[in-house]
């Protein structure tokens, strides 16, 4: 038995490998192809697939609609410049430290939050996302209110430019980013094909037959929103260091949109997480693209990619709930 | 003993507009099962069509009965065009776990929020605007002192009371409210005994959408207008839900009310920046020692 389990184990941890060895070429290989402008809209993607993860665990996976994702990343973000800026760490010390950060906020939440459901989380979570980065004013002194702390990725080591050439500023935040996504990927890809992923679909599913097979919910719930805690933050993290960790880098409007590229690439899938953030980080472009021959005015331009990703939104849900990667999703289930 | 009194005050009419919020959250929760954290958008976008009436040169109470018409109507279209599918869609995979079929519905009524917001910047530019009260906002002189009290407050209060009081009776006397109230309580039931629950759930809509444009009107005055004003009132109009019990209509204005004299409170003698966290102080506090609310029934957290 334990046998058969362990290799299982080792089979599990080959196929995640090779789903992130696989991710990271394509992006080396797209990010060296970009100019660059898209290599710094293609790190942004990178950090906000881990914050799309986070949402695709605890939503997609153990069922919990969290809207508050964005004020878990402030706490990752500000623990890292606290770090940074104070204690004059490098950021590869600074972001592990932070990830603990948010993982202990992760689990404050957990244990406040995961026996609530449904609109009752949702709204709760909500309350907190406004309500956490006022405490940036609150505590003026520490946090530098309203104003933030800059951070960010600050220029490669001198072994980095002998090895490889001088990056630019873009392509670096892109190559800071990468080693993160794809860690984080590693482990969603684990999480999701281990006997953990099973149980926190069991709870998803149905909490009292999952509690009948044995499954202990209320602590796998915790440990749920601790695991997306560690993903929000490490993403915050990585937000911030795009320049500055503020109470304005972190609105409610970063959760929405989470969840909005969660659900339009498919919010069960992390292949589905990661299509829906090059979709909310690219529409503004393709818009603009598809669009710039009509000479639009400002005001209308700036809302138009939110239009649109709302109305996609309400599409996905009404229509293909199962998101662009549904359809894969209902292959691998009917066997 | 000013400052009580000015804040006694604000939380009165302040709390009359979170219970106005509170009581259309309720009463779509009670009828569709949904909580539309959609509504205020909704209401924004009706108060902006008013405005757009005053600044043509409409009377401000022609387009103060539009702007309630036009939320009624809203919220029918979006229960028949959004949240009707939703509900009678077959049972996909992803709707057939009992979670994910209560976060749809939240997921849609977020869509709906952003179309909302977007099209209002689109049509009436992002920059806030102000939104005329019908009444003076000076303070009533009592003996020579300007009280912290306006006859604008006066008027709030009458008009979410009489709406309250108009509500009550509607739900307890009328025959369509009773269908209503069947329909909340077991739709299935209430189906095979012979009410059309699809028209009492968009009636249950379009009442919410009336109640909450009432509130959008009743505090752009005091709060300015512009795309996402009014999100910080579903927040707090959320709160006040909870609080009195999702399932209560009572406990919603007493919810809306207790709610308000905490901001009211907290933002006169504390700072107004530490409103949030004190509302959310008071979600948890709710949550943890009484899940269900002031009024709520004991099942009232449904999943």
């Amino acid at each position: 038995m334990r046998a058969v389990s362990k290799s299982k184990n080792h089979s599990i941890v080959r196929k995640s490998l090779r789903r992130t060895i696989f991710f990271v070429i394509l992006i080396l290989l797209a990010g060296s192809s970009f100019e660059p402008y898209n290599q710094a809209q293609l790190a942004l993607v990178l950090i906000l697939f881990i914050g799309v993860l986070s949402v695709t665990l605890l939503t997609g996976i153990s069922g919990q609609l969290s809207l508050g994702q964005g004020a878990l990343m402030a706490v990752g973000g500000y623990c890292m410049a606290l770090l940074m800026t104070n204690q004059g760490y490098s950021l590869w010390v600074a972001i592990p430290l932070a990830i603990v950060g948010s993982a202990l906020a992760g689990l404050l939440l957990g244990v406040s939050a995961a026996r609530l459901t449904g609109p009752y989380l949702a709204g709760t979570t909500l309350v907190i996302a406004l309500a956490i980065p006022t405490l940036a004013n609150r505590f003026m002194s520490v946090l530098k209110g309203d104003e933030g702390l800059p951070v960010d990725v600050g220029y490669p080591p001198t072994w980095f430019v002998n090895l490889f050439g001088e990056p630019s500023y873009e392509e670096w935040q892109l190559y800071v980013a990468l080693p993160f996504a794809a860690i984080a990927l590693f482990f969603a890809s684990n999480i999701l094909l281990s006997r953990t992923g099973r149980m926190w679909r069991a709870i998803r599913d149905n909490e009292t037959a999952a509690s009948l097979s044995g499954v202990n919910f209320s602590r796998q719930k915790i440990f749920v929103f601790v695991v997306s805690a560690t993903f929000a933050g490490l993403s915050g993290a990585l937000y911030g260091l795009r320049g500055l960790v503020g109470p304005s880098v972190y609105p409610v409007s970063l959760s929405l949109l989470l969840l909005t590229a969660a659900v339009l690439g498919g919010i069960r899938s992390i292949f589905g997480a990661f299509i829906g953030t090059v979709i909310v980080v690219f529409l503004p472009d393709w818009i603009d693209a598809v669009l710039h021959s009509f000479e639009l005015s400002e005001q209308v331009s700036n809302f138009l990619p939110a239009l649109v990703s709302s109305l996609l939104l309400i599409l996905t849900v009404v229509i293909n709930p199962a998101g662009v990667a549904g359809t894969h999703l209902h292959k691998h289930k009917h066997k | 003993m000013d400052t009580f009194l000015a804040a006694l005050f604000s939380g009165t009419s302040r709390g009359a507009i979170y219970a106005l919020v509170a009581l259309g959250l309720v009463i779509v929760w009670r009828g569709a099962g949904i909580l539309n954290y959609a509504q205020m958008g909704q209401a924004m976008f009706s108060t902006y069509i008013a405005s757009t009436m005053i600044i043509n040169g409409n009377s401000y109470w022609l387009a103060f009965v539009v702007a309630i018409a036009v939320g009624a109507v809203m919220g029918v279209l979006l229960d028949i065009l959004v949240m009707r599918p939703l509900s009678n869609k077959k049972k996909t995979e992803l709707l057939s776990s009992e979670s994910m079929r209560a976060a749809i519905p939240v997921i849609a009524s977020l869509g709906i929020l952003g179309v909302l917001q977007a099209l209002a910047g689109i049509i009436w530019a992002a920059e806030e605007r102000g939104f005329p009260a019908p009444y003076a906002q000076e303070g009533f002189t009592v003996a020579g002192n300007v009280m912290p009290f306006t006859s604008f407050d006066v008027f709030v209060i009458t008009v979410v009371l009489t709406t309250l009081a108009l509500t009550t009776l509607f739900f307890k006397k009328t025959g369509v409210g009773l269908a209503m109230r069947a329909t909340a309580l077991n739709s299935e039931v209430a189906r095979l005994s012979g009410i059309r629950t699809n028209f009492t759930r968009s009636l249950s809509w379009a009442f919410s959408g009336a109640a909450s444009s009432l509130a959008g009107l009743l505090i752009t005055p005091t709060s300015n207008l512009s795309p996402n004003t009014l999100d910080l009132v579903l927040i707090i109009g959320f709160t006040a839900a909870v609080v009195g019990g999702l399932d209560s209509p009572a406990g919603a204005v007493i919810g809306g009310f207790l709610v308000g004299m905490v901001i009211s409170f907290v933002s006169f003698y504390d700072t107004p920046e530490d409103v949030f966290l004190a509302i959310l102080a008071v979600l948890i506090l709710v949550l943890i020692i009484r899940p269900r609310g002031i009024l709520g029934a004991k099942d009232a957290r449904r999943v």
